[in-house]
């Protein structure tokens, strides 16, 4: 008899799946991996070093936070600060000085993360308020860091056309002197504060929405943030997280609805003549859309939420890029709208199986 | 094969069912010494009507209903009363039972076998469902002559056979199925005709085709359904296979509905046809912490430390060792305690298979309230439940919540959700009995 041997006890369910905390955040840094690939091949080692940075300032900001609040301080290598060092990095220009990533993802990390309890408890996305902050003191890098894209060719780096616009045409303007590193929103915005001059507008517009320029987006060869640029890499990225089970489709898919179809309704100069396919390859959309939107902590749990959140998310990324400040304003729209998840999930709670409707 | 249908929500956790899917069912005989628990129904326990000393018969009544929700408790040996006295229980605290040494199994006393079911009243075939002791055998346990006695007014035109043995590991009702085929058709439609409805379906999930053509051999309607956990659920059952959806707090017979587990058609059958009280069960032993998983037929009141045995003993380290499946099965701490009418499968589970990981804070990935069967929101309940917040919790739905596990399953963060959430049930019960009082 093997009788009277005494066991643990626990609460059901006795298995669990293998999915865990950290195996999702170290996916995510697997899958942001093809984008830095890009971020070599079109602005030279100089953005590695810069992620390099972002992210060695965001894993020690975490460990001496934890180690400062005397939590345990293994927190720090779960992978969650990696991520958000990698994507603070991937929002800045590729030309600002090593000192700015570091400042943004020690901001995120202490400011937008540690000092709201840490890991689950942020109330913003940690590296988008990060890149807010270097946006508000440090506009000038901010905005104007941009790079020309290159490529390498025989041991050596060649520019590249970047905008598919044509210099001859831009070179009229003396605001646009540096615009083969400008990015094709900053040429998307500056063709807004044309409409006294008829014609001029439409036909940089024009090349801008043009199949080339499309084409340079997808790719990358574009100027922008470091992570930003290329589309297939980023895409890349979101196959992978959507094969390993991480990401739920309905916060991308929602958000890249919304600005496809704001950005035809007013993304061009008037109404119901913006390129739809421009404003989601162009700037941060694809990033923000598949890596940023989707930081699970910061936006709602609801399915119905997750929706409402992507559509508002893609209608402010697109006011701000028409009328807004900024010629971007994926970063700002996710901000804004993190703000309102708890808003989000108070009311969009779902009503529970076999629940009546209530009547008032 | 017709469309393969199934409920909203859920996961998929793996099967593990081939352990002991392919084992054929094993009669065990009834061990020196029995423990027969008076509680093995939900409800009131059965009053002992014997003491130390008397001799019973295997049928005998050694405990006689105690209520409306209630059963009568049989002997399932001839033997010799031990002892009357409280047992560790399979769900974690002791209950009465009366403790018996085993003389024969021979012969006994059964009730008078009703042949000509298909002519009997309606009420000598519930009373004799009651009277043979049969309950839920798909773990719930219920007592089920009271499933069978519908309040005035309420029509039951839809009676489903639940085939389904949604929890991993578990094969017993997958061999029942195999194995007692007629019993079962008979007991199925024992139940069809005491409750006036004329075609019964059994639903099954796809992983048991077996099953699923012998039955459609025999002429029986089967639902395929999806393989996915809760599908056995019964909510999630009755709007799998009819699309009809029970109310919050409501119970199946709201939208004319009687599910009946397959074991429990069988001991209706029994019960019935041979007069045979509610004293043995089939049930699964396995994980991976012991030698030789299988299914055995035993009768109620065995340790479940013979029954360990007759899988060929532990093997390993054993983590957990628990009674039903590892979804929503009972962590046991002692393989002493008896197994009931209600044990669907012992589970001797290794290091490996349990899940046993430090709690994380919440990541908010919405995982859970993506796959919850009822639509409940688990981590805003479980937070709640953690920082003592019970009118938060209630009103967040916590007391829709079955605790089927699924939550808990897929929580990256390792949540105890469920955990959680039970206690702020318990909690939000006991602020209602408060108030009340």
């Amino acid at each position: 008899m093997t009788g009277n041997r005494m066991f643990d006890l626990a609460v059901s369910p006795h298995i669990g799946s293998s999915q865990n905390t950290k195996r999702i955040m170290w996916d995510v840094v697997i899958a942001l991996i093809p984008a830095l690939v890009a971020a070599f091949w079109f602005f030279g080692p100089r953005a590695l070093m810069l992620v390099a940075a972002s992210v060695g300032a965001a894993v020690l900001t975490e460990w001496l936070c934890l180690k400062f609040m005397k939590r345990p301080v293994n927190f720090a290598f779960d992978g969650s600060a990696v991520v958000t060092g990698l994507l603070l990095a991937y929002n800045v220009p590729s030309g600002v000085p090593w000192w700015i990533p570091v400042l943004g993802s020690a901001f995120a990390i202490a400011v937008a993360k540690q000092a709201f309890g840490g890991l689950g408890h942020n109330i913003v996305n940690p590296a988008l308020l990060g890149r807010a902050f270097l946006v508000a003191s440090f506009p000038v890098l901010m905005t104007a860091g941009w790079i020309a894209p290159m490529e390498w060719k025989d041991g050596h780096r060649i520019d590249v056309q970047s905008c598919g616009v044509s210099t001859a045409l831009l070179s009229e303007s003396d605001e646009l002197d540096a615009l083969s590193g400008a990015t094709p929103l900053n040429v998307l915005k500056q063709t807004f504060s044309w409409e006294g001059e008829p014609g001029r507008g439409e036909e940089v517009r024009a090349m801008l929405f043009s199949k080339q320029s499309l084409k340079n987006l997808f790719m990358g060869r574009v100027g922008g943030c470091i992570g930003e640029t290329s589309a297939i890499m980023l895409l890349l990225g979101a196959i992978y997280l959507v094969l390993r089970g991480v990401l739920e489709l309905r916060l991308p898919l929602s958000y890249l609805g919304s600005v496809a179809l704001f950005g035809w309704l007013f993304g061009g100069s008037g109404w119901f003549n913006g390129n739809p396919l421009f404003h989601l390859l162009a700037g941060g959309v694809i990033l923000g859309g598949f890596f940023m939107i989707t930081d699970m902590v910061t936006t709602p749990v609801t399915k119905k939420g997750r929706i409402i959140f992507g559509i508002g998310a893609g209608l402010l990324t697109m006011v701000i890029r028409r009328w807004g400040g900024y010629p971007e304003g994926c970063s700002y729209s996710i901000l804004l709208m993190n703000l309102g998840t708890p808003l989000i999930d108070r009311y969009t709670r779902p009503r529970a199986f076999g629940e009546v409707k209530k009547n008032g | 094969m017709s469309k393969v249908k199934s409920f909203a929500g859920g996961t998929h956790p793996p099967g593990n069912k081939e352990h002991s899917s392919g084992a054929a069912v094993v009669r065990l005989p009834a061990p020196e010494v029995v423990t027969v628990p008076l509680c093995q129904h939900l409800g009131a326990p059965s009053k002992p009507v014997v003491k130390p000393g008397d001799q019973v018969l295997k049928g005998s009544v050694i405990g006689e209903q105690n209520g409306f929700i209630s059963l009568p408790t049989h002997s399932p040996v001839n033997g010799k009363v031990l002892r009357v006295e409280n047992v560790p229980m399979p769900h974690m605290r002791s209950g009465p039972a009366v403790v018996i040494k085993t003389e024969s199994e021979d012969g006994g006393e059964v009730y008078e076998p009703i042949t000509d079911w298909e002519h009997a009243d309606t009420s000598e075939l519930v009373n004799r469902i009651r009277e043979a002791g049969v309950c839920g055998m798909g773990g719930a346990s219920f007592p089920t002559y009271v499933k069978l006695s519908p309040p005035e007014g309420v029509t039951i035109d839809t009676l489903i056979i639940n085939g389904v043995e949604c929890e991993p590991y578990l094969t017993a009702d997958h061999r029942l199925m195999l194995e007692r085929t007629q019993d079962l058709i008979t007991g199925m439609n024992i139940l069809a005709s005491v409750l006036g409805v004329t075609d019964p379906v059994i639903g099954i999930e796809v992983n048991k085709p077996d099953a699923i053509k012998l039955l459609q051999e025999k002429g029986v309607k089967v639902v395929s359904l999806r393989v996915q956990y809760p599908q056995g659920a019964e909510k999630q059952l009755i709007s799998a296979v009819t699309g009809r959806v029970v109310p919050a707090g409501g119970l199946p017979l709201n939208v004319g509905v009687v599910v009946q587990n397959v074991g429990t058609c069988v001991a209706v059958a029994e019960a019935v046809c041979s007069g045979m009280p509610s004293i043995r069960r089939i049930t699964t032993v396995s994980g991976l912490g012991v030698n030789k998983p299988g299914n055995f037929d035993v009768c109620v009141g065995t340790p479940v430390s013979v029954l360990i045995e007759a899988a060929g003993g532990y093997q390993g380290e054993v983590k957990r060792l628990v009674s039903g499946g590892p979804m929503m099965g009972i962590a046991m701490f002692t393989d002493a305690a008896p197994v009931t009418k209600g044990t669907s499968g012992i589970l001797a589970l290794s290091p490996g298979e349990v899940r046993d990981v430090e709690e994380g804070p919440c990541i908010r990935c919405g995982k859970c309230v993506d796959v919850c069967p009822l639509n409940l929101v688990p981590c805003t309940i479980a937070t709640a439940s953690e920082f003592g917040k019970w009118e938060d919790a209630e009103k967040a739905g916590a007391l829709n919540c079955m605790a089927c596990g699924t939550c808990s399953y897929v929580c990256p963060a390792g949540r105890y959700l469920v955990q959680h959430i039970k206690r702020a049930q318990s909690e939000i019960r006991a602020l209602a009995r408060e108030r009340e009082a």
